[in-house]
């Protein structure tokens, strides 16, 4: 057993190793930086007791927190500007962070102070325009109601001329003092409310006043930026008249309340054109005033702007550089910061010509240390994927990623998978469609993988080499169950069947007979539509779901037998991968080699009758049953093998491990020396020998038992559940066959073009939506269980973790808002 | 054509197709093996298929009976 076997691309995780870099500080930064780069190194973390605020590098985290805040600041101005961010530009020159810092926190001052101004400015504006509003509106009050008032006096005068001197001297004296004491002072009040409050303005007022107040009202009829909630409002001007100083107070206050400003206002004719002119002349040097502001802060923003992708990106790259540097101890005696990580072994030139790089570039004497510590840790799991194969290894990941170095499923996933779709859903006119529908997201790949989509268009998008590779075989299996949308064509070569006689008299009675050789690819196609056409299809596709379920379940214990092999445990392969094989091949492999027997011979031999009559009565005579010689001989011995290899699977290997536990624990009677250096990784060692220590006989023997159990019963539910492709397959028929028959051919037979386009329309959506969209999830979910449970519980672990390699690229995915 | 020419026959497309992935893609022995794996694994999944179709029909217990209309 000297060579090993050549190492395949995907068969078993890259060896890793864990290493550990001694940094001089003043190069620390810069190291980090171009490990970043490379992507190729995951840090553990060895503050891992520390909080966040004790560790290390705190306070350029929080500056680079600090830097984000003012960034997001930007763009929200940018958002409310209508700018968008431009997408990677490239240009610019390198900026330092320090450099950064000072730049953003001078432009978030001025953009700040920019935004103060221009709100001030828009708010005197929006209260000059009231003003005006109140100076016009108003004004039309007083002047109507003088005008009416000087005519009601005039007419008044006019009477009293007429009549005075018929009047009593002292009436008159006494309206004259009257009229001196009552000149009671009017106040007034004048300012706008909004529309919806005015009503109640109105009746408050009254109520409050006892009705001594005199309001009048107005109506605006554009709606006024209000300037201090600053939008578009509703509003009446009003004019309220009171007298008495309490009258005034009540009447200010219920203004306030009611969110009326309040503006001066004379009755001067003179002085009020005057006022209304000084306002327009303010309000037009307002505006020219704003405008420029706007102006120059459009343009502040603009230049962000074109900065700010570059500006994010620095900002997160050294946010993530810090966090990294965090997780590095610091070793005081020696002025140097320490990491330890995994890395792949390949990857170790790379490292190091990396961290020369970076010695030279940041000018320091020493040069970091890059050093391979030993360890009985489980090392991450890390496969070297391209755009192809990365998307198969997901999928075997989704269900648990693989164990350090053990077998990768994912490997004869890039095949299967989309192979036992294609079982489940042959017809080539729907392959045809899916594989043009996947071209077109293959051709536009450059520009989608750069473009932000949407979660479903991502997730198809993601797949599309696998849903290229289901489309592939779909074409193949079409052309093996002969339909086309369910249409069967004679492309390779006659059918095989014809009349009895010439008439084809019995033709729906008896039937056809065959004449010629078998159909050389694929099924006949005088299958379609006839009355015998699903018996002799389902018999076909459940025999072969059965043979092709076999054939995964060995191959999968097969490689169970690798990974045995691999990690040279011998007990594995003597007593789990032969048992499980015996026991399998010896009843489904059996019924396999039947279904085979049976094809060939054209025996007329009852399966069914065979499999179950080998347990309940295996040694009587087969009669009409045997399909060879010696049949009933062969099934006691298989018989006799799966009853063997039942104990054979079940007690062995606990008795044997515990035996070996023994043996080793003998040897450690005396302890070894520890060495004075090195102390860290030692202790390690110590720790995870002294856990493999631990061995409970009935743990292992409950453990194994399981197994046991797991595996019998799961070899006739496991190849019970391959039936599943024979079932998709044939409700993918069914339903292509109905959509065919019912709706093109009906719509045909009207012989109407308006009925003919309708028909075809539905047809269409019927195809797209039912066939190539819900068939093929459900083909995919089924051939992804049967993958998942069937193939991979017979080998797969799945317990290991995920290689995350600190990585600028990967960061910059992961954090897109 | 015969069950087994028709065999020898995948067989063939097998070989042409391993060389050609060779020709094309030769990107040192453990992508090779890879290849070569992926190939022969597509191989023999359409094989099988198209094998267990023809056995099925090389000697038929049941025949097409036509329906009425036709």
């Amino acid at each position: 057993m000297g060579e090993t076997l050549p190492t395949m691309d995907l068969m078993r995780s890259e060896p890793m190793q864990l290493a550990r870099i001694i940094i001089p500080i003043e190069s620390a930064h810069r190291t980090i930086s171009y490990l970043g780069d490379l992507g190729l190194f995951q840090f553990k973390d060895l503050n891992s007791g520390k909080s966040p605020f004790q560790r290390t590098f705190a306070t350029q985290i929080k500056r680079c927190g600090e830097m984000a805040r003012k960034l997001r600041f930007f763009r929200v101005q940018m958002a409310k500007a209508g700018l968008l961010v431009l997408a990677r530009s490239a240009y610019g020159s390198e900026i330092s962070l320090d450099e950064l810092e000072v730049k953003l926190g001078e432009l978030e001052t001025e953009l700040i102070e920019m935004n103060a101004n221009t709100e001030k400015l828009q708010r005197a504006y929006n209260e000059l325009l009231e003003y005006k509003l109140v100076l016009q509106k108003a004004g039309d009050f007083f002047h109507h109601a003088q005008s009416s008032a000087t005519a009601q006096q005039r007419e008044y005068e006019e009477h009293r001329l007429v009549e005075g001197s018929m009047d009593s001297p002292l009436l008159l004296e006494q309206e004259m003092t009257t009229d001196i004491s009552k000149q009671v002072k009017l106040g007034y009040v004048s300012g706008l409310v909004p529309r919806e409050k005015s009503m109640a303005f109105e009746r408050i007022l009254f109520r409050t006043t006892r009705g001594n107040v005199f309001l009048k009202q107005n109506v605006v009829e554009e709606p006024v930026m209000d300037p201090v909630q600053g939008d578009k409002v509703e509003k009446n001007v009003f004019v309220v008249f009171y007298s008495g100083e309490r009258a005034k107070n009540k009447v200010l206050k219920i203004c306030d309340a009611f969110g009326a400003n309040r503006y001066p206002f004379t009755d001067d004719i003179g002085k009020r054109h005057q006022m209304i002119n000084e306002v327009s002349g303010k309000l037009s040097e307002l505006k020219t005033t704003i405008d420029v502001g706007t102006l120059h802060w459009s343009s502040v923003v603009q230049t962000i702007a074109n900065q700010f992708e570059q500006w994010t990106n620095l900002v997160k790259k050294e946010k993530s550089i810090y966090h990294t540097l965090n997780t590095l101890s610091f070793d005081v005696t020696k002025k140097c910061l320490v990491a330890e990580g995994w890395c792949p072994v390949f990857a170790t030139t790379q490292i190091q010509k990396a961290l020369q790089r970076a010695t030279v570039d940041s000018n320091s004497q020493i040069g970091a240390i890059f050093e391979v510590l030993h360890t009985k840790e489980s090392p991450p799991t890390y496969f070297r994927t391209n755009k192809f194969t990365s998307a198969f290894q997901e999928i075997v990941d989704a269900y648990g990623v693989a164990k350090y170095q053990e077998a990768n499923p994912g490997l004869f996933t890039i095949v299967t998978f989309p192979f036992l779709f294609a079982v489940m859903f042959g017809d080539w006119g729907h392959g045809i469609c899916l594989f043009l529908a996947t071209l077109f997201l293959i051709l536009r790949e450059k520009k989608y993988s750069s473009q932000k989509l949407g979660d479903i268009m991502e997730m198809a998008f993601g797949g599309r080499y696998v849903i290229l590779m289901m489309s592939i075989f779909s074409i193949y299996t079409g052309f093996i169950y002969n339909e086309f949308f369910s249409v069967p064509f004679e492309l390779f070569g006659r059918s095989a069947y014809a009349c009895r006689d010439p008439s084809c008299g019995d033709a729906t009675t008896i039937g056809m007979i065959k004449v010629r050789d078998t159909y050389p690819f694929g099924v006949d196609p005088m299958w379609h539509g006839t009355r015998s056409e699903l018996p002799f299809l389902n018999s076909l596709k459940m025999k072969m779901s059965i043979l092709l379920g076999v054939a995964q379940m060995n191959l999968g214990i097969l490689l169970s037998y690798f990974n045995a092999k691999f990690f040279q445990n011998d007990i594995n392969i003597w007593y789990q991968f032969i048992p499980q094989m015996i026991f399998l091949n010896s009843l489904f492999g059996y019924l396999s080699l039947l279904i085979i027997v049976k094809w060939c011979t054209g025996s007329q031999a009852d399966l069914y009758h065979i499999m179950i009559y080998m347990f309940l009565s295996p040694t009587d005579d087969l009669g009409e049953n045997q399909l060879f010689w010696g049949q009933k001989y062969l099934q006691i011995l298989l018989l006799l093998l799966a009853l063997v290899a039942v104990p054979w699977m079940l007690i062995p290997k606990p008795l044997i491990l515990k035996k070996q536990h023994e043996e080793r624990h003998r040897g450690q009677a005396y302890a070894p020396l520890y060495s004075l250096d090195e102390n860290i990784e030692s202790d390690l060692d110590y720790k995870s020998h002294d856990e493999h220590e631990e061995f409970e006989f009935s743990e292992v023997l409950v453990h194994q038992l399981i197994h046991t159990i797991e595996f019998v019963l799961g070899s006739v539910s496991n190849t019970a559940s391959y039936l599943r492709l024979w079932a998709l397959s044939l409700a993918h028929s069914e339903l292509s066959s109905v959509f065919y028959e019912k709706v093109l051919l009906l719509a045909w037979g009207f012989d109407n073009v308006i009925i003919l386009v309708i028909g075809i329309i539905v047809f269409i959506f019927a195809t797209v939506g039912v066939l190539l969209v819900m068939e093929t999830l459900s083909a995919f979910l089924h051939a992804l269980r049967l993958h998942w449970v069937e193939f991979q519980n017979k080998f797969y672990e799945g317990d290991g973790y995920k290689f995350s390699p600190f990585s600028f690229a990967l960061t910059s995915d992961e954090d897109e808002d | 054509m015969g069950f087994l020419l028709t065999t020898l026959i995948f067989v063939a497309i097998g070989i042409i197709a391993s060389i050609c992935v060779r020709i094309c893609c030769n990107k040192g022995p453990s992508a090779n093996l890879f290849h070569l794996t992926l190939v022969i694994t597509a191989t023999v999944c359409c094989w099988l298929m198209w094998a267990i179709v023809y056995l099925a029909q090389m000697n038929p217990l049941i025949v097409p009976i036509l329906s009425e209309s036709e």
